[in-house]
């Protein structure tokens, strides 16, 4: 077994004890469940921006789109959870396959701007149409029973759901990015001309790069939904996009781990800061951003991983 | 090998691509043909790069066409004129700087074998083969002993002979090369120069480059074109190159010509 395997199963073991150990750690089993999803969103950023090079600052809408999906589904179809589930990951993923040929030529800045514009779309859609969405106050639900009526999620039920689905995402992702698709993103990342005069249209990764993570995102959204048994429209703003980029940064873009890393901190952080104080939460992301940016330039996990691979070699 | 086809292998007809004011090239034609190691030459500035890239479809030019091989690819986006069987290689080597030299090679013979879009990892069998053909061009560029290196440690001659061997990664039956041997110490000069020659020789490509060092031009090519100022000064063999005496005043000096 690689040293990469038995690492991840130490993770995977440690977060298991999570509600065990909960009143110790003054962690609660739905924070917890929280900052699992979160890192799926910000997995989802972290395809765009640490494997592809783009900035992904409009994911919250595919994060928005698999919420609403899962709600709306709830609300007219009464499904039961892994139904909206995948219902409300479609719906993200119908986005993405709508959005992806506008975006799929633009790079840099101009991705960018583009993908807050198509974000803040969806934004408007949910707070206008109050009939569907609920407008400004979301809309709020109880939780369905997972696949039969017996099964009912409470909070550790839930937290372990998350935990199974978790390491499925990430194992998704890692083997996506080992994949010969995977190493051509990062080609793409690096040198966008070389690997079209290596024969490639890159434009087609780029889409597809796009629609996988408009799945992460919306898996994430929907769970995330049905965990706080509501849905908003802040959900699709550009703030919620901002956030995952942030938890990406932070932990370390271009690493399969580094966006856990971010979340658990921005997660767990934002609550256990925002007990204290209301607008504290603000400044002290803001002195962490910089901190990371200044002593963890890669994240930090990045600069954890590059440190050790440093005293391997050296 | 087999007699040359009448088709040309490239041919540029009228090509004109300005920047502003500027004329980087003006009607320029010119006619490659299968088989042949084919010079570009000029002074700085003379529209050699801007003609390449015309012709590799980094640029779209403003008038004229360009064919390959018999068809009309004037319009064609650069990734597809590498599917028909170009190659290029870039005056400022255009590598990937922190993969390894051996992932560099490995993602043009991917993508050769359409396996660059696959999620699923290669199974043992075609990965292998995959590996033995990176490994045959990395020997044939002589880089073997750096296979697992990431490219931007190696010495600017071993990235130009990194990028040889990427270009040649897709099967070229034609490569496009600007300046392979600008900046180069002269050991690394013949290094690829000996390159080059066997792309022509053991690999039957045809060949064209853009080069100012003019003991390696009139080595290598059999034939020569000259641009100046965006135009075609003039068109020949080296020896019929060496006695132009248009060519002479433009630009070559005369102490060069005196080997030939
Ligand atoms: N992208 C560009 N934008 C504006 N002007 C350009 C551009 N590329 C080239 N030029 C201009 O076009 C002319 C031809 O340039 P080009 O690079 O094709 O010459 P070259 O023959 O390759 O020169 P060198 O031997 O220095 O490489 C020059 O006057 C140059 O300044
Ligand atoms: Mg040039």
């Amino acid at each position: 077994m690689t040293r990469g395997r038995i690492a991840t199963i130490a993770v995977v073991v440690l977060l298991a004890f999570e509600p065990v150990l909960s009143p110790f750690i003054h962690v609660d089993v739905t924070i917890a469940s929280a900052a699992l999803l979160f890192a799926i969103a910000a997995m989802s950023a972290n395809l765009l921006l640490g494997y592809t090079g783009l900035p992904p600052f409009g994911n919250a809408a595919f994060f928005g789109l698999g919420a609403y999906g899962a709600a709306l589904s709830l609300k007219y179809w009464h499904v039961e959870f892994a139904t909206a589930a995948v219902l409300g990951t479609a719906l993200a993923v119908l986005g993405a396959l709508v959005l992806g040929p506008f975006l799929l030529r633009r790079r840099g800045i101009y991705f960018g701007l583009l993908s807050i514009a198509f974000g803040q779309v969806f934004y408007f859609i949910a707070y206008r149409f109050t009939d569907v969405t609920g407008g400004e106050d979301g809309m709020n639900f109880s939780r369905p029973f997972l696949l039969v009526p017996s099964l009912r999620l409470r909070e550790t039920a839930f937290y372990y759901l998350a935990l199974v689905v978790f390491v499925a995402a990430i194992l998704a992702f890692e083997a996506i990015v080992r994949s010969p698709f995977g190493k051509t993103l990062i080609a793409i990342k690096q040198n966008e001309l070389r690997v079209r005069y290596l024969g490639l249209d890159s434009n087609r990764f780029v889409f597809v790069a796009i629609v996988i993570s408009a799945a992460f995102a919306g898996l994430s959204g929907a769970l995330t939904g049905m965990l706080n048994n509501s849905v908003g429209p802040l959900m699709l703003d550009w703030h919620q996009s901002g956030d995952f980029v942030l938890s990406t940064i932070l932990g370390g873009s271009g690493t399969i781990w580094g966006p856990l890393v971010g979340s658990i901190i921005f997660v767990v952080g934002r609550d256990i800061i925002s007990s204290y104080t209301q607008e504290g939460w603000q400044i002290i992301l803001g002195a962490l951003f910089v901190a990371c940016v200044i002593f963890f330039p890669r994240g930090i996990l990045g600069t954890a991983l590059q440190l050790f691979a440093a005293k391997r070699h050296g | 090998m087999a007699e040359a086809s009448a088709v040309p292998m490239l041919e540029a007809r009228d090509v004109s691509k300005s920047f502003g004011g500027v004329q980087a090239c003006s009607d320029v034609s010119l006619t490659v043909r299968e088989g042949t190691i084919h010079a570009v030459i000029g002074p700085n500035g003379a529209g050699k790069t801007t003609f390449f890239n015309s012709l590799s479809g980094f640029y779209l030019p403003e008038r004229g066409s360009v064919w390959f091989a018999g068809r009309d690819i004037t319009r064609a986006p650069n990734w597809r004129r590498i599917e028909l069987g170009m190659g290029r290689t870039f005056q400022t080597p255009s590598i990937f700087p922190e993969l390894s030299v051996r992932e560099n090679v490995a993602l043009g013979v991917r993508s050769k074998r359409n396996l660059a879009f696959r999620i699923r990892p290669a199974s043992a069998e075609p990965q292998r083969k995959l590996d033995a053909r990176v490994d045959e061009l990395l020997g044939f560029v002589n880089l073997g002993a750096s296979a697992e290196r990431p490219v931007a440690e190696l010495s600017h001659g071993a990235q130009r002979l990194c990028e040889i061997a990427m270009s040649l990664s897709t099967e070229p039956r034609l490569v496009l090369l600007d300046e392979p041997m600008a900046g180069l110490a002269e050991t690394e000069t013949d290094r690829i120069m000996s390159v080059i020659r066997g792309l022509h020789d053991s690999l039957g490509l045809t060949v064209l480059f853009v080069e100012h060092n003019m003991r390696v031009v009139l080595s290598l090519a059999e034939r020569i074109t000259v641009l100046d100022r965006g135009r075609v000064l003039a068109e020949g063999s080296p020896s019929e190159i060496a006695a132009n005496e248009a060519v002479r005043d433009a630009y070559l000096g005369r102490e060069v010509l005196e080997h030939v």
